[in-house]
């Protein structure tokens, strides 16, 4: 049985973030003139259009800035999964990406709850990040 | 930047409507020709009056559709324009590229379309959220489009000051109480109450089905022209007093503007500085209304009531046939159909126009008789908004 749900599809841009995850790792462009870590990736910093950048890894640490629950499946391959809940999780580091919260019932989301990463290998190629609520608080 | 000079000097002075709601067997395209032959005709001018042609953005062709391009609607329409545009993603600057072509003199008369067959062609609207991140890596995760996102704002809202069902409950049942007396609206002969309100199913929480705005068949338009040019012709002109735009841009996930404020707030200055008003001196509002939690947080950017104070402004009716303050007459995207920011603009015209019949406001419907309506649209996921103000000559 493969994988049915749709997969990230990396292009020069994202390619190194997703390389990241595969090797479970937050990969994210840090500005070497102005330090913004920025997502999605780019070639220059949106805050002070520096090209010079180096990638860095995030801590995993973070809290859920927002949240929607579906009730709703609007692909069949997630029927299984409703209701599940999508999150912006807003990063120790800063940047908000989207994803997934496991680990806790959907009724437990509430917006700036601590949250860690937590890896979905879902195929050889891809390993998803998602984020449970951080255990211990 | 000083609008002022401008203000009053450029009006609408024509509408069109074609069969809305469920019209099977029928392209996109037909439905934009139709709208605009029907504001051509109601406007009083000629075909080839018209020296500006303006699309409003068109999503992927359904069925065995063709893509719409402004070329196609001028070529089925027989007309040559000078100027030929269309909206790339939801940048919504229709209203300002008009007034600029006629400003410099060249186009007098701008018409602006949008048309749909979305409901017979069951349109999804999965992939039509303007991101910056790709779409396909979001899907990993299972988000999908637009409810999510304006849900996940909305969510948002509720955690910093305190909105809710309880706020957009009075919004969706103000709106349907207009749609029950307009006879185009889908939603008619559906009268909705707070109960049903809060009975309904989920689709993406905080959001129910109607804190949705509908999925339509038809097609909308309308003409720009002088104020000058406006006076010689047969409806009576309405003119844009303010307009204002802010295009935020960020995609949502990443914004700081999930609770407001959006790109309303500068919008809104900028309109109504250029009128020279307040929000007090609004006489009732057409607000782009995809989901109920778009009227709250663009009233509130506007300055109508504090963060969080919607749960009691939208009370008692307060928007409603009767209110204080109407909001959205036609019923607006949420009761009477989508035709993205032409649903209320276009509402807000034919008020001001005083031809809305039954839902007219002023003594018919023991409202305010409206002078000044303040409209909005918005496109992205907040991610661009224009305020224009409008005024009975
Ligand atoms: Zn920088």
């Amino acid at each position: 049985m493969g994988y049915k749900k749709p997969l990230p599809k990396p292009n020069a841009d994202t390619r190194p973030f997703w390389e990241g995850c595969k090797a479970h790792q937050l990969r994210f462009q840090k500005c070497s003139q102005c330090g913004h870590l920025r997502w999605p990736p780019s070639v220059i910093c949106p805050i002070c259009h520096s090209s010079q950048t180096q990638w860095v890894v995030a801590s995993g640490k973070g809290r859920v800035y927002s949240f929607a629950l579906y009730r709703v499946a609007f692909l069949r391959t997630f029927e299984g999964d409703v209701p599940y809940v999508t999150t912006v999780v807003e990063l120790a580091e800063g940047p908000r990406i989207l994803t997934n919260i496991v680990g806790c019932s959907p009724s437990e989301v509430r917006c700036d709850m601590p949250v860690e990463v937590v890896w979905d290998d879902v195929t050889d190629e891809f390993s998803l990040p998602k984020f449970r609520p951080t255990s211990g608080t | 930047m000083d609008l002022k000079r401008l203000k009053d000097r450029y009006a609408i002075v024509g509408v069109g409507y074609t069969p809305q709601g469920k019209v099977a067997e029928r392209t996109a395209l037909s439905f934009y020709i139709e709208a605009c032959a029907n504001a051509i005709k109601d406007a009083g001018l000629k075909k080839e009056d018209i020296d500006g042609l303006i699309c409003y953005r068109h999503f992927e062709p359904l069925g065995d559709d063709v893509e719409v391009t402004p070329y196609l609607v001028a070529q089925l329409l027989g007309i040559r324009p000078k100027v030929l545009a269309q909206e790339a993603n939801c940048a919504r600057n229709q209203m300002l590229h008009a007034i600029g072509l006629i400003e410099m003199g060249f186009c007098n008369y701008v018409l602006i379309a949008y048309g749909d067959n979305a409901y017979s062609g069951r349109r999804t609207f999965m992939k039509e959220a303007t991101h910056g991140e790709p779409v396909a890596d979001n899907a990993a995760f299972g988000e999908f489009g637009l409810i999510a996102n304006y849900a996940m704002a909305a969510r948002r809202a509720m955690h910093l000051f305190g909105t809710g069902p309880q706020t957009w409950k009075e919004i969706a049942v103000s709106q349907r109480k207009w749609a029950n007396l307009n006879p185009k609206a889908m939603m008619h002969d559906r009268p909705l109450s707070y109960e049903e309100y809060m009975a309904a199913s989920w689709v993406v929480e905080p959001f129910r089905i109607y804190d949705t705005c509908l999925i339509s068949d038809g097609g909308r338009a309308y003409i720009v022209t002088s104020t000058e040019r406006a006076k010689d012709l047969r409806n009576p002109p309405v003119v844009i007093m303010g307009i204002g735009q802010s295009n935020p841009s960020v995609d949502v996930h990443q914004s700081d503007f999930m609770a407001g404020p959006t790109g309303a707030k500068i919008a809104g200055e900028i309109a109504f500085e250029m009128a020279g008003i307040t929000v007090d001196e609004i006489d009732a509002c057409e607000i782009y209304d995809c989901f109920t939690y778009t009227v709250e947080i663009t009233l509130q950017d506007y300055g109508f009531f504090g963060p969080g104070e919607g749960k009691d402004w939208f009370k008692d009716g307060r928007t409603a046939p009767g209110g204080e303050i109407p909001v959205n007459t036609s019923g607006g995207l949420l009761s009477e159909a989508y035709f993205m920011g032409l649903t209320p603009l276009t509402e807000g015209v034919m008020q001001l126009m005083g031809r809305c019949g039954q839902r007219q406001l002023g003594h018919t419907t023991e409202t305010k008789e409206p002078q000044i309506i303040l409209c909005s649209d918005n496109g992205g996921v907040f991610q661009s908004h224009c305020a224009i103000i409008l005024r009975r000559l």
